[in-house]
């Protein structure tokens, strides 16, 4: 048996998966942010409740948990956020985070009136140590012992706990970051201490800076958090990590950086092994949540990472999954600007007040009252539990209709329309600036707005097909129970001559680490994924390639060359294959150690024998208002058909199938809309 | 406003639409481009114009579409035509200088061109008297590289390698210069793809409606928001450039006489008469032509500061617009913004930056002070000289201090340009023969103030090799201006081995070992330092940015203790400020130190005063 605990800002979704039985339980409770653990274990105890009737564990073989407690703590600026924090850096740089890549957001003259946010440390609390290194790492002067007792001292005088150390060219050789940790360890045994050289050895020192801060700062709350839960549990369990892998709870407390965006990268990955199941490996994934919506691509079965994500406002350089959020969700706020055009978001009315049709003093009409307005979306939520308020929903899009002039069902369809292209938007900029043709993406959609607009997706982006998965709101915990042990190594090697023994060493060290991980892992089976980022000689970016296993030599390192070239011409539209003039530059080498885990089977789904009939007519508007036939999805199995106009509700989700769109029940229960014109 | 009438919903959809096709663009750009100009420096600019040649798009300035029109006219044009310039004459007023070398990609619907995608960016070298093409000491067009009028890149989707080949002989670096160009006009295709698509989608009507309610939109919200604040009357100010490379320093002086008429049509009238005859040096700006368009569009930003907050500041879009909101007035053929070809150019940031300085500032006037003070955030200083590489160019733009706002202190070490970065020092040693021993904010260089301007950076760079520094730099003299009672920030300065450089520097021999070390400009300040509150003066020195003497000279704060554990004297800085503010500044602006040397003695200039 084995359980994923996803917990959200609003709620704590469980997936329980009995491996034997092939059956799965999936249930939701209201989630604790003031300690995080009490709503996990309600959670967790009212699944294995409605599966075996008790509270033991014992049966249970895994537990994996993904969470935002960390990142919270940074994304909303609280004042403990970072207050904890300091930062020791190389002599004469005390300044790096100020002055960061000196370049202001957005448009052009925005530099008179740009007020620069404040910095993940205040410069008063950096501290420089004297010890220089160049970029091969050797020593040009050594490092200053007493120097580092004194910045040891200073913050142990002032009571700052969390230290991240970043000292030039660390990347090349950890020396003098390790002698410096020694010297915390004895001066200050109380401080918790990240190096940059553990967290991101790769160069570019202000984002490694910054990395490595995230780091420490989330590693006391982290670590409170992590030993709290074991206590309570009094079993081993596993952190879902954001570049798509797990961890157990035990390691992920030293690292605990790698956690930091583990919701979305859960539902990404379930939304995943859900299509591969149903014989679609690439997809694009999309969930719909109250404030946002989270896209990503997954290719072959695999999402995509990067290494160029950020967390809030803080760059962080560690491989996560390539997620862009976009501020378009239920809650997402419509209003009119200065210059008289409808907006929709990136303002959200959360779950507090929430949209007007909640009755909670919502005065905003949101993009779900929109829905509720056109009949789209039942007129109450989670099956019946919460009514919802019809006509004070129509009531403000009457009003906001009439200050633009427009009928309120041009309003509300509108409201849609531009929260529509707000999620295609961000489709595009994940597939098209990523050389890839959205229109050879299936969209698997999921969330609890996430269903609700898929059919305007497939027309605006010309998608052949969307898949919206049973139980769309429980996708992401379900995720968590997919994924391998995984842990990422990277080294910079710049070098426009590599040698093929100087890699294959480098590659020999990462695997090692990669080894040992896994070993403390129990893990019998490792797998290693090798990858390198290589750019054409005077480039500043870099593009990643997966690299082939076995030893390296030259044939070897033009093998990784000739997929560098195929892949900058896939993504840029152009290459230099065969062009002497532009030299190949290799800049970072990197290994995944994977440990494989068994991943869930999902139950195909009983055929439909007869016709599927509605349960109830409503009046819905999609071109015009008419009386709508509305489907329990329950009631359907594998071949169901539904044409449209029609809407299929369940507990927690809604798809409004369009005129002109039919939805089709798989085998595996994921209903498949496609667009009758295509 | 036109009779097309726009649906609002689908106004929304395609400015979304243009600004992400925009984004597109660029990020395809930033991502493959060599010249670091472009790469870290963000010196490269997307641009969507519609069939009328208006711009469309808001984040950016850009280059402009009339050049390629004029010598290609829109029938003529083909599917997978390329067009290319970079010749600032014949670029009506588009193009400052040689090396923005710009691509421009027509955009068809139903076999008619419908828009242009257009891309310009700083490139490495594009030939001419010096590596980098920025020749300090030019008198002619001709020592500053090739010039390119407007041609056909590509024609038809087949590139005319005769030209490539040309380019790239004459370019010192043909091989960044040749990436450089396939990454432009790469990006501006897709970017024409894109948004043909849309097109395609909504049908030409339906799509130009839309652009035109974007447009007349701005027009509207600039004139509701914006030119609302500023009273009617006439307003004179003027500002400087300090040296043109060739003469000794003087001022050389960019005026500006605004008319404010809010029942005129335009109501704004910008007129230039004033501003000093041509340079015999590179640091004019062909601005005098198409009624003054493209300085128009690069002006109108500095309306933004004007908006009730900051957040509302950055909402602002600038697009085509703003363009009948104003009237140019240019003065006689010869000066400063009216030179006569071939008079050099290449510098000519000297002459459109100081004028955004010099808005800014008759707008101060205008408002009573309810404008940002002075920035200057673009200078170029580099090294070039042999690695083990062969030659090697290391130049990048070091920002400096923004001035100090109504509502908050100037920022430290920013750049005017979008997403302008400096260059990682990991990646600057493992490139080039030199170590940075230090780089950091250059303490007490922000213009004291209530609101303090922003520090310039202070950095240090050790030479491992011999090699030649050079550097483009205006504000070695004269300072960023204070006003409403702020003060100047402190000048740009660089010294080799403690010998101090001019700011324009195109061959200066460092050995081995020597230190280069830079100041950038700090920005003004705003109102009276006195004024500013004795606990955020004594932060500055705990942080580092202002030292124990400037807190008592500067701001009359009396500071004891170490930085550590600052204590502040509360009755001797009383005492001190009472006594200071005695002494009030006789002008409206403060223009530092320097203006005296080059005024022959006056402290500050006639139009200071309110």
């Amino acid at each position: 048996m084995r359980i994923g605990v996803d917990t959200g800002g609003t709620f704590t979704d469980v997936v329980l998966v009995d491996e034997e039985s092939g059956r799965i339980v999936t249930t939701k409770t209201p989630s604790t942010p003031d300690n995080p653990a009490d709503g996990f274990m309600a959670g967790v105890h009212k699944a294995l409740e409605a599966h075996a009737g008790s509270h033991a564990l014992d049966a249970v073989s895994a537990l994996v948990h993904g969470t935002t407690v960390a990142t919270n703590q940074l994304l909303e600026d609280r004042q403990d956020g970072t207050s904890h924090l300091g930062f020791i850096t190389t002599e004469g740089f005390e300044f790096v985070l100020e002055i960061a890549r000196q370049s202001v957001p957005d448009g052009y003259g925005n530099s008179y009136f740009w007020v620069k946010p404040p910095r993940i440390v205040p410069v008063h609390r950096v501290r420089t140590v004297g010890g220089r290194l160049d970029h091969l790492g050797r020593e040009v002067r050594p490092f200053d012992e007493e120097q580092a007792v004194a910045a040891a001292r200073w913050f142990r005088e002032r009571g700052i706990t969390a230290i991240g150390v970043c000292f030039l060219h660390s990347y090349a050789n950890p020396g003098h970051e390790r002698r410096m940790r020694e010297v915390l360890e004895r001066e200050h045994p109380e401080a918790v201490v990240s190096l940059s050289s553990d967290v991101l050895r790769e160069y570019r020192e202000y984002e490694r800076s910054v990395t490595t801060l995230v780091d420490a700062a989330v590693k006391p709350t982290m670590r409170r958090y992590i030993e709290n839960l074991s206590e309570r549990l009094g079993r081993p369990f596993s952190v879902m990590k954001s570049n798509g892998g797990v961890l157990s709870a035990a390691e992920v407390v030293h690292q605990p950086i790698t956690t930091v965006l583990s919701g979305p990268a859960a539902g990404a990955l379930g939304a995943a092994l859900i299509a591969s199941t149903a014989g679609r490996p690439s997809v694009i994934t999309l969930d719909g949540g109250g404030t946002s919506t989270d896209v990503a691509v997954v290719v072959d079965g695999e999402p995509s990472l990067t290494t160029e994500g950020s967390i809030g406002r803080y760059p962080c350089k560690i491989p996560m999954i390539d997620i862009v959020t976009v501020g378009a969700g239920g809650g997402s706020i419509a209003w009119i600007s200065p210059e008289g055009t409808l907006k929709v978001g990136p303002r959200s009315a959360g779950a507090d007040p929430g949209p007007i049709c909640y009755g909670k003093g919502g005065a905003e009409v949101t993009v779900t009252d929109a829905h509720v307005f056109l009949g789209r979306v039942p007129p109450h939520l989670l099956g019946g539990e919460i009514a919802l308020d019809v006509a004070a929903a129509r009531a403000g899009v009457e009003e906001l209709a009439g200050r633009l002039g427009l009928t309120p069902e041009r309003c509300a369809t509108g409201i849609l329309e531009i929260s529509a292209f707000n999620q295609s938007n961000a489709i595009r900029r994940i597939t098209v600036q990523r050389g890839l043709d959205v229109r050879d993406f299936p969209l698997v959609a999921f969330g609890g707005s996430g269903p609700l607009l898929a059919c305007r997706l497939i027309d605006i982006l010309g998608l052949r097909a969307a898949i919206v998965p049973p139980d769309p709101g429980n996708v992401s915990a379900f995720g968590l129970l997919t994924v391998d042990v995984k842990n990422d190594y990277v080294r910079t090697y710049v070098a426009r001559d590599p040698s093929p023994a100087v890699v294959g060493e480098i590659l020999g060290e990462l695997e090692a680490q990669a080894a040992a991980a896994l070993d403390r892992e129990g893990f019998a089976e490792h797998v290693y994924a090798r990858s390198a980022d290589l750019r054409y000689y005077g480039q500043a970016y870099e593009v990643r390639v997966p690299a082939p296993d076995g030893p390296v030599d030259e044939a070897w390192l033009a093998a990784v060359a000739e997929r560098f070239h195929a892949e900058h011409e896939r993504l840029y539209g152009y290459g230099y294959r065969d062009d002497p003039r532009h030299a190949v530059e290799w800049v970072n080498l990197r290994v995944s150690g994977i440990g494989p885990i068994t991943r869930p089977k999902i139950a195909r789904r009983p055929r439909q024998e007869d016709e599927p009939s509605p349960v109830a007519t409503r009046d819905v508007f999609f071109e015009r208002w008419a009386r709508t036939v509305i489907y329990r999805r329950a009631d359907l199995g594998a071949g169901a058909v539904v044409r449209g106009p029609a809407v299929i509700e369940e507990y927690g989700s809604t798809l409004p199938v369009h005129p002109g769109f039919t939805a089709t029940m798989d085998d595996y229960g994921n209903l498949v809309v496609v667009s009758d014109d295509r | 406003m036109t009779g097309r009438t726009a649906d609002p919903v689908l106004v929304e959809i395609v400015e979304g639409t243009l600004a992400s096709v925009e984004k597109e663009v660029e990020t395809a750009i930033a991502r493959t481009a060599r010249s670091p100009m472009i790469r870290d420096a963000h010196d490269f600019r997307a641009g969507i114009h519609d069939v009328r040649m208006r711009k469309l798009t808001g984040r950016s300035y850009s280059a402009l579409v009339q050049p390629v029109v004029r010598d290609f006219p829109i029938e003529t044009m083909r599917p997978g035509d390329v067009f290319f310039h970079n010749d600032v004459y014949l670029s009506e007023g588009g193009i400052g200088h040689l090396p923005d070398l710009c691509v421009t990609v027509p955009v068809f619907h139903g076999g008619e061109v419908v828009a242009f995608v257009q891309a310009f960016g700083h490139h490495d070298d594009i030939g001419g008297a010096v590596p980098g093409s920025m020749p300090s000491h030019a008198r002619s067009a001709y020592e500053e590289g090739l010039m390119v009028p407007p041609i056909k890149l590509w024609d038809q989707g087949v590139p005319n390698r005769a030209a490539l080949t040309i380019m790239t002989r004459n370019s010192r670096m043909p091989d960044s210069l040749a990436g450089d160009l396939d990454a432009e006009c790469s990006a501006c295709l897709m970017g024409a793809r894109r948004l043909g698509e849309l097109f395609d989608r909504y049908g030409r009507e339906a799509v130009e409606a839309c652009f035109d309610a974007i447009i007349d939109k701005t027009t509207e919200t600039f004139r509701r928001e914006l030119l609302s604040k500023i009273p009617e009357g006439v307003y004179v100010w003027e500002d400087y450039a300090e040296h043109d490379g060739v003469d000794e320093p003087r001022l050389h002086a960019q005026r500006i006489t605004l008319t404010v008429d809010h029942s005129a049509d335009p109501p704004l009238t910008i007129d230039f008469t004033g501003t000093s005859p041509q340079a015999k040096g590179p640091i004019n700006h062909a601005g005098d032509y198409a009624d003054g368009v493209f300085l128009k569009k690069w002006l109108a930003p500095i309306l933004r500061n004007l908006a009730d907050t900051p957040e509302r500041m950055a909402e602002l879009d600038v697009n085509e617009g703003v363009v009948p909101l104003t009237k140019m007035v240019f003065p006689e053929k010869g000066t400063l913004l009216t030179p006569i070809f071939p008079a050099p150019t290449n510098a000519r940031t000297f002459v459109i930056l100081r004028l955004l300085g010099v808005l800014a500032g008759v707008l101060a006037k205008a408002t009573g002070g309810r404008m940002p003070a002075d920035q200057e955030t673009i200078r170029y200083t580099g090294v070039y000289g042999e690695s083990d590489d062969g030659p090697y160019l290391m130049r990048e733009v070091l920002g400096g201090g923004s001035g100090g706002r109504w509502y908050a202190d100037g920022e430290d070490t920013i750049h005017v340009v979008p997403d302008s970065r400096n260059i990682p020092v990991e990646f600057a040693e493992a490139r080039w023969p030199l170590r940075v021993e230090r780089l950091g904010l250059a303490v007490d260089s922000g213009g004291p103030g209530e609101f303090r301007g922003g520090l310039g950076y202070d950095k240090h760079i050790r030479m491992l090799r011999d090699a030649s520094f050079m550097s483009i730099a205006d504000r070695s003299i004269l300072s960023c201006w204070g006003v409403n009672g702020g003060r100047a920030g402190r000048p740009f300065q660089v010294t080799v081995d403690g010998v101090e450089m001019e700011g324009l520097v195109d061959d200066y021999p460092v050995r081995a070992g020597q230190v280069i070390r830079i100041r950038t400009t700090g920005g003004g300040g705003w109102g009276s330092p006195y004024d500013r509150p004795a606990e955020k003066v004594a932060a500055d020195v705990r942080d580092g940015k202002v030292t124990f003497e400037g807190a008592r000279e500067d701001y009359g704060v009396v500071l004891t203790g170490t930085r550590d554990d600052v204590v502040i004297d509360v009755e001797a800085t009383e005492r001190l400020r009472e006594r200071l503010r005695e002494t009030r500044p006789a002008a409206f602006f403060d223009r530092g130190p320097g203006f005296p040397k080059l005024s022959g003695g006056l402290t500050y200039a006639e139009v200071d005063t309110v």
